[in-house]
C-alpha cells in the first residue's frame, strides 16, 4: 500500500523579491486523491499550484511528480495539466481545436485524436458543440471545455485553480458534485484550489488549509472542521467561538480560565502551550447547548458551563443562533436546531447557561 | 431646431458628426473625384484641363515606362513593410513585456522621431548616406575599412532604408496593441498543453496577434507605395516612385490630366492590394 505519491512537495519555498509567498511547504498528495489548497487571496496557494504545473520554479526545496524530481523542467514536459481560473481558452479555435491542442502537440495520429476528443467531449457532455467557439458558449460549457481541454490528455495530476470561481453560485454547486464524481470516474489525481471553504470541504479528500506561504493543516474535511490545530483554520473553516482564556492546566487533564475565574475544562491543546499562558479556547456553536438552572446535572470533569444573559436571537431557518453575553463580557453563539417548532424556549434578556462537550473545546495559541 | 435636437436623438447624432461629414466631403471625396474626373480630360497648355474627354491617359499610363516604375513602387512598399515587421514584430514582443511603467516610457520613446519634421529627418540620412562626401564612407574609408565608397545613396537601398526608418513606429503600435491585450494565461495554457516555444508562438501569439500585423502592415504599405519625399532625397534623381512620377506630371510636366491617371491607378493598386492582404490575413487568423 506504501505506493509513491503522485506530487511531493519537499521544503519548497518561492520568492518574489521581497515577498515570500511559499514558505517552506512540504505535502505528499497520494495517487488518486483530491486535494485542496485552501485559503484566502495571497496565501500562496495559487504559487503552490504554478510551481507544480512548471510556471513558477521554486527558489529552493523539490517537487516530484510521480516520485520523479521536476527541478527546473518547463511546463510542456510535466505529466500535469491545468484547469485556468478564466478558463483561458484559445478563442481562434473551435471548441475542437481547443480540446485537440495538447494531442496534437504531442504529434499523436489524426484518427487517435478525434476518437479521443469525441470521448473528452462526450464525458462533460458537449457532443456537437464541436464547431463553436469558445465565445459561442456559456461560462459553464466553457468550463467544460477547459475541463475536457486538461482531461484529453490523461495527465496523472490534474491541477484546477479556483475553476467555479466565474460560475454563479447554483451552476457552480452542480459543478461541484459534477467534477467530483467525473474525478471518481477517471481516477485522476485532483489538485484543486479554492479559497471557499465550503467548495473544499465538500469535494476534497484531504485539504490543506494555507494562510501567509505556510501550511498551516493538511486534514480530511470532518478533521479540519472538528479538530482544528491552529487558531486560523479553526477561524477560516465554518464559524467557531474564540473566548480568550488563560491556562491553568495540561496535565493529566486541560483546565483553563475565563476573565472572571470560571474554569472550564477543554479536549485538546497545542503542543507548544505552557501553563500561565494566555490562548484561545475555540468551540463550534452547535456544540454549544442552553439550559435554564433548574435543567443542570451536577458538574462534571468532561462537561464546560458558563452563565450569561441571552442577547440577542437570530433565526436562519434550520436553526437559530443565540448570543448570549457571558458574566465577564464576552459573548458565545450557540446555533441551537430549530428542531420542535412549537417551542419558543428563550427569551432575550433571561439567564442561560451555555454547556458543552470539553472534548469539543481546543485551546489554540492567540497569535 | 433646439426643440428638435432635444426630442430626437437621431438628430443629436447628425448634427454632432455634420462638421466632420462635411470636411470629409468638401475636402476628400469631392477632390477624388475631380481627380477622377481629370483623369479623363485633355492636357492645358500651361497646366489645367481642357474639357474634351481622352482615355489615352490610361494607356499612357500602362506604357513600360511607368509600368515598371509601378512595379518598382510596389516592390520598394512591400520590401519596406516586409522589414518593418520583421523589425517591429519582436520590439512591439519584447515592450509588453517590460513593467507598465517602462511600457509606456518605451512607446513615447518609439513616437520621439516624430516631433522632428519628416523632411529633416530624411536630410540627415542624405548626410549619412552620399556616397562621396556621406559620412558613413568617409569614415570607413579614413579608417582603411574600405577603399571605394560604398553604394548606398541614390538606389533602391536608400530609399527603403528611409522608409523603414520612417515608418518603423506605426508597425509598432498596432502590434504592440494587439500583444499587449493578449491574456497571458493563453500562453501558460498552450504550455500547459505540451507546446515548445516555437509552437506557443505559431498557433497562439501569432494569430492573435494579426489583427495587428494587418493595421501595422496596411499603415506602412500605403504612405510607402505613395512616398515622394523620400525616393525624391534619397533616390537622387535616379532612383524614382510612382510618387515622384505623379508630382513631376503636376509641377514639371503640366500635364495634370495623366498625373490624374496615374494617382488614379495608384489608388487602385492600393486598393486591390489592402484587400487581397486583409482576405488572406483574416483567412490564416480564423476570422478573429
Amino acid at each position: 500500500m506504501d505506493s509513491t505519491p503522485a506530487v511531493e512537495l519537499c521544503d519548497v519555498v518561492k520568492t518574489f523579491g521581497e515577498v515570500t509567498a511559499v514558505d517552506h511547504v512540504s505535502i505528499q498528495i497520494q495517487d488518486g486523491e483530491f486535494f485542496s489548497l485552501l485559503g484566502p487571496s495571497g496565501c500562496g496557494k495559487t504559487t503552490t499550484l504554478r510551481l507544480i504545473a512548471g510556471f513558477e520554479m521554486p527558489t529552493s526545496g523539490e517537487i516530484r511528480i510521480g516520485g520523479e524530481t521536476q527541478g527546473f523542467r518547463p511546463p510542456f514536459r510535466r505529466p500535469v495539466n491545468t484547469v485556468f481560473q478564466q478558463y483561458a481558452l484559445f478563442p481562434h479555435m473551435t471548441v475542437y481545436e481547443n480540446v485537440a491542442f495538447g494531442l496534437q502537440m504531442q504529434k499523436i495520429d489524426r484518427a487517435e485524436i478525434r476518437r479521443r476528443v469525441g470521448e473528452a467531449l462526450e464525458m462533460v457532455h458537449l457532443q456537437g458543440m464541436e464547431k463553436r467557439r469558445p465565445k459561442q458558449l456559456s461560462g459553464g460549457q466553457q468550463q467544460r471545455v477547459a475541463l475536457a481541454r486538461a482531461l484529453v490528455n490523461r495527465p496523472k495530476v490534474l491541477l484546477l485553480d479556483e475553476p467555479l470561481g466565474a460560475l454563479d453560485l447554483k451552476l457552480r454547486k452542480a459543478m461541484q458534485l459534477e467534477l467530483k464524481s467525473l474525478q471518481e470516474h477517471v481516477g485522476i489525481t485532483f489538485i484543486y484550489v479554492t479559497h471557499d471553504q465550503e467548495e473544499a470541504l465538500t469535494m476534497s479528500d484531504r485539504i490543506a488549509v494555507m494562510n501567509e506561504g505556510k501550511v498551516l493543516q493538511i486534514d480530511a474535511p470532518a478533521e479540519l472542521y472538528e479538530n482544528p490545530k491552529h487558531r486560523f483554520v479553526a477561524d477560516f473553516i465554518g464559524e467557531t467561538n474564540f473566548l480568550p482564556v488563560k491556562i491553568v492546566q495540561l496535565h493529566p487533564d486541560i483546565v483553563v480560565e475565563l476573565g472572571d475565574g470560571t474554569r472550564l475544562p477543554a479536549g485538546w491543546a497545542e503542543e507548544h502551550l505552557r501553563v500561565g499562558q494566555e490562548a484561545m479556547l475555540s468551540i463550534r456553536p452547535e456544540k454549544i447547548n442552553l439550559y435554564e438552572e433548574r435543567e443542570l446535572s451536577p458538574p462534571n470533569a468532561t462537561t464546560a458551563r458558563v452563565q450569561g444573559t441571552v442577547e440577542r436571537l437570530v433565526y436562519v431557518g434550520t436553526d437559530t443562533h443565540h448570543t448570549v453575553r457571558l458574566r465577564n463580557g464576552d459573548t458565545i453563539v450557540a446555533r441551537l436546531q430549530n428542531f420542535y417548532v412549537e417551542e419558543e424556549p428563550w427569551e432575550v434578556g433571561e439567564t442561560t447557561y451555555a454547556q458543552w462537550d470539553a472534548a469539543h473545546a481546543r485551546v489554540l495559541s492567540k497569535e | 431646431m433646439q426643440e428638435l435636437l432635444r426630442r430626437n436623438p437621431a438628430a443629436r447624432a447628425w448634427a454632432l458628426i455634420m462638421p466632420s461629414l462635411v470636411f470629409l466631403l468638401v475636402f476628400f471625396v469631392a477632390p477624388l473625384f475631380i481627380v477622377l474626373i481629370y483623369s479623363f480630360l485633355t492636357r492645358g497648355k500651361y497646366g489645367g484641363v481642357v474639357w474634351q474627354f481622352n482615355p489615352e491617359n490610361f494607356q499612357r499610363a500602362l506604357d513600360p515606362l511607368y509600368f515598371s516604375t509601378f512595379l518598382r513602387s510596389i516592390y520598394i512598399a512591400v520590401v519596406t513593410t516586409l522589414i518593418c515587421l520583421v523589425l517591429g514584430y519582436p520590439l512591439a514582443y519584447w515592450i509588453t513585456t517590460r513593467p507598465p511603467g517602462q511600457r509606456n516610457l518605451l512607446m513615447l520613446a518609439l513616437m520621439i522621431p516624430f516631433w522632428t519634421n519628416f523632411l529633416i529627418r530624411t536630410y540627415a540620412w542624405l548626410t549619412l548616406l552620399r556616397t562621396n562626401t556621406g559620412l558613413i564612407n568617409v569614415s570607413l574609408m579614413s579608417l582603411g575599412v574600405i577603399k571605394k565608397p560604398l553604394p548606398l545613396f541614390a538606389n533602391d537601398f536608400a530609399i527603403i532604408l528611409g522608409l523603414v526608418y520612417g515608418w518603423l513606429p506605426v508597425m509598432v503600435l498596432p502590434i504592440y496593441a494587439a500583444l499587449e491585450r493578449l491574456d497571458k494565461s493563453l500562453i501558460e495554457a498552450a504550455q500547459d498543453l505540451y507546446a515548445t516555444n516555437r509552437h506557443v508562438f505559431l498557433r497562439v501569439i501569432w494569430p492573435l496577434s494579426l489583427p495587428g500585423v494587418v493595421a501595422g502592415s496596411m499603415l506602412v504599405f500605403i504612405p510607402a507605395i505613395g512616398s515622394f519625399v523620400t525616393p525624391a532625397i534619397l533616390g537622387g534623381g535616379k532612383s524614382l516612385m510612382i510618387g515622384n512620377i505623379i508630382s513631376n506630371q503636376f509641377l514639371a510636366a503640366h500635364d495634370w490630366p495623366f498625373g490624374s491617371a496615374l494617382s488614379t491607378l495608384m489608388m487602385l493598386v492600393m486598393l486591390l492590394g489592402t484587400l487581397i492582404y486583409f482576405r488572406s490575413a483574416l483567412r490564416e487568423g480564423g476570422g478573429v
